[in-house]
């Protein structure tokens, strides 16, 4: 995903780890990006699905081009 | 430890096996290396999981004239210093030192904001070709960069081209194919204490690691845990020279080296753009970046700032959420049709009064819980952060951030603490976390004690400006009176607590349009996490304020504060609401507001109650976070201060307006 403060690219995983110490047990639908600390809400993840889809798509016509 | 690490990626043999040259592709995420990629390779590339990892990377072959090459397109990566597992899983790829060509592939629109990693790579001496991709676009917004001279600053081939078009990939073959090693780049100067660590570092770092000596010295510096792992693990070797001379380091140096580090890389690449690279003429510059420099700017910056403020906070969260939606869910749905019901059903059916008592009636889990969370706090959340995700699409809080830097310096922060100041208005406990990100520990005590201290979350600040929209006098008092609070006190601790005024720079991104798809799942996602959070709290707290009162304990509090309440002129009612607040802040402000719409609130006990509920003791989570990130002698320290000065506050705004004798 991308940050909506810095708009540097990470994953789920990277901002996960920054998790570890909070108190709210796991339990809130924030990420926190291990970039500059900023928290947005998680993506759902049929968002994070089709981004990657999008992704592969675009990869691959620009191979047929 | 200093064997080499080959790639090993799955799916096809290695440079290394097969004999191929390697060419690497690194650079940041979305500037066209997977379209340079498949430009270079064709349609046939392996795509696999780095060794050990969950990181995706591509390998194929390019065949320029004669010669076959293998191809590994990297994650992407916006420096040396990994802080992702994809910026390691590249950067060990490059430590791999197996590569004949690197192609750092940049954005030549935002050539600026790249050419910091360029210049790592040089100076890690890789054999780096800068790779200008989307040049047709930049030249369509009017964009010059003179390619000769900043091959000549960077002492490294680079190319222009457009990897969707094909435009200039030719020039990058033949220059990939003649690829010779320079003989002498430039080296950047980090200034005496760096510079000193460095020369006494580098000699004794490995020479196998695939980066220059200086390179892993200057990595080893700003704290890269990899390097140092390795480091401090070679045996037969002590340490204390290196924990010395990195003692010695962050005495002399007065902000951490990391971002001394990066500010001179970015001040060079700054130096360097500024010869190289012609941004569009000034009469051509659109309005979105005419409007992003306003937005920076003191003199216009403000009044943007206030207008935001007006429209989207004052208008839309406190007249239309706080106002329109709550009165209809409150007093046309909660008091006119489910309050009297659940208050009846229950009298009708169940005989005890306890029991009556938790589920509805005065302060029931329905009644009150219930009530709060969906008729005051659920609009006026979401309004806020309808208004809060578009602000945040556009790109504008950054820009909040470089504007507010000047008035955070004079109080001891940089524009850095905007970020957890801006949270503080979603959620303090949570914005306090955050406050871990500041560079100093002097910064962190300061933002701590100011969000705990003047800055409402979201529902708290929604519910006041609900209850202050009608009485604009008792808002200025409010705005002005919490405007001064948190400037005054943040001067004085920053006076008390003596430390270096840190300096902010950060990377501004595009200025935009909100985007309707991405407004809507910020807002549903906040929405989703704010009331999965609060209903559960809300139903506690009515609870506990049951057990309270089947105990006696309610009562006995109450009493007590009534005192305080008539010390700052306001009726014993009140107690309550303050009661309340100790549970959750927002669990408060619709105490209070409950209140003001029952008419028991003058305008002068409406601004007393709010700035002093706005000041009062954190909740119970953000004292728990405050725990947590500062200490528990630091948290009760601020908290104990905080709970005599809200009152304190609150009683000598109700002296002033009785001597006064203004009335709002």
């Amino acid at each position: 995903m991308i940050c909506p403060f810095c708009r540097k690219e990470f994953v789920a995983k990277d901002a996960k780890k920054e998790c570890r110490s909070c108190s709210s047990f796991g339990g809130c639908q924030k990420v926190k990006c291990p970039f500059c600390g900023y928290e947005s809400p998680r993506e759902p993840e049929f968002v994070e699905t089709l981004r990657e889809l999008k992704k592969k798509f675009r990869r691959k016509t620009d191979a047929d081009k | 430890m200093s064997q080499k690490r080959g790639c090993g990626c799955q799916g096809g043999p290695t440079s290394e096996e097969s004999g191929l040259k390697k060419i690497v592709m690194v650079g940041n995420p979305n500037v066209g290396k997977s379209a340079l990629f498949n430009r270079l390779t064709g349609s046939y590339v392996v795509v696999s999981n780095y060794p050990g990892t969950t990181v995706e990377m591509s390998r194929g072959k390019c065949r320029i004239g004669t010669e076959e090459f293998n191809v590994e397109d990297t994650p992407g990566m916006y420096s040396l210093v990994p802080i992702t597992e994809e910026e390691r899983v590249s950067r060990d790829i490059l430590r791999d030192g197996g590569a004949n060509v690197v192609l750092h592939v940049v954005d030549a629109k935002n050539l600026k904001r790249m050419l910091s990693l360029t210049l790592q790579l040089v100076e890690a001496d890789l054999p780096v070709v800068l790779v200008l991709n989307m040049i047709d676009e930049a030249e369509r917004l009017g964009i010059r960069i003179d390619t000769a001279l900043l091959e000549q600053k960077l002492g490294i081939p680079v190319v222009a081209i457009s990897a969707l078009s094909g435009k200039g990939v030719d020039s990058l073959k033949e220059k990939i194919a003649s690829y010779h090693h320079p003989q002498e780049t430039p080296e950047i100067y980090y200034g005496e204490t760096i510079e000193g660590a460095l020369n006494a570092l580098a000699p004794i770092m490995p020479v196998d690691r695939g980066l220059s000596q200086r390179a892993l010295a200057l990595l080893l510096i700003q704290g890269d845990a990899a390097i140092t792992e390795e480091e401090r693990a070679l045996e037969g070797r002590s340490t204390d020279f290196l924990d010395a001379t990195l003692a010695e380091l962050e005495e002399r140096l007065e902000e951490p080296v990391s971002y001394a580090v990066a500010m001179i890389l970015h001040q060079s690449a700054v130096n360097i753009c500024t010869e190289t690279f012609a941004p569009p003429a000034s009469k051509s510059k659109s309005f979105a970046n005419r409007l992003s420099s306003w937005t920076m700017r003191p003199l216009t910056g403000v009044p943007i700032l206030l207008l935001v403020l007006y429209f989207g906070l004052y208008k839309f969260v406190g007249e239309f959420g706080a106002g329109t939606i709550v009165d209809f869910l409150e007093a046309d749905i909660f008091e006119v049709y489910l309050n009297p019901w659940i208050n009846g059903l229950l009298t009708t059916y169940v005989p005890w009064a306890p029991v009556r008592d938790l589920i509805g009636m005065d302060y029931g889990i329905i009644t009150l819980g219930i009530r709060y969370a969906i008729a005051i706090i659920l609009p006026i959340v979401g309004t806020f952060f309808i208004a809060f995700s578009i602000i945040e699409d556009t790109g504008y809080l950054p820009r909040l951030a470089l504007l507010v830097d000047r008035i955070f310096k004079k109080i001891g922060l940089n524009g850095r603490a905007v970020i957890p100041m801006t949270l503080g208005f979603g959620c303090d406990t949570m914005a306090t976390m955050v406050t871990r990100t500041l560079e100093t520990k002097r910064e962190r005590i300061i933002a701590t004690l100011l969000l705990a201290l003047a800055i409402p979350c979201s529902a708290q600040l929604g519910v006041i400006l609900g209850m202050v929209a009608e009485k604009p006098a008792a808002m200025g008092v409010w705005g002005g009176f919490m405007l001064f609070i948190f400037l005054f006190v943040g001067f004085l601790t920053a006076r008390l607590m003596p430390g270096d005024r840190p300096n902010f720079y950060m990377e501004v991104p595009p200025l935009r349009m909100p985007r309707p798809g991405a407004v809507f799942m910020k807002t549903y996602t906040r929405m989703q996490w704010y009331f999965v959070e609060i209903l559960p709290l809300f139903i506690l707290a009515s609870v506990l304020i049951w057990l309270g009162k089947i105990t006696a304990t309610f009562d006995v509090v109450v009493s007590w504060l009534s005192h305080v309440m008539g010390w700052i002129g306001l009726p014993k009612e009140a107690a309550v609401a303050f009661l309340f607040g100790f549970f959750r802040r927002d669990y408060g402000a619709a105490g209070l507001f409950d209140l003001q719409q029952a008419g028991a609130l003058t305008g002068n006990q409406l601004a007393v109650a709010v700035i002093t509920l706005t000041l009062f003791v954190p909740c119970i989570a953000q004292f728990l976070i405050m725990k947590k990130e500062r200490g528990l002698k630091m948290a009760c320290a601020i908290a104990l201060f905080i709970f005599p000065f809200a009152f304190a506050v609150g009683g000598t705004v109700n002296a002033l307006l009785n001597l006064t004798g203004i009335q709002l």
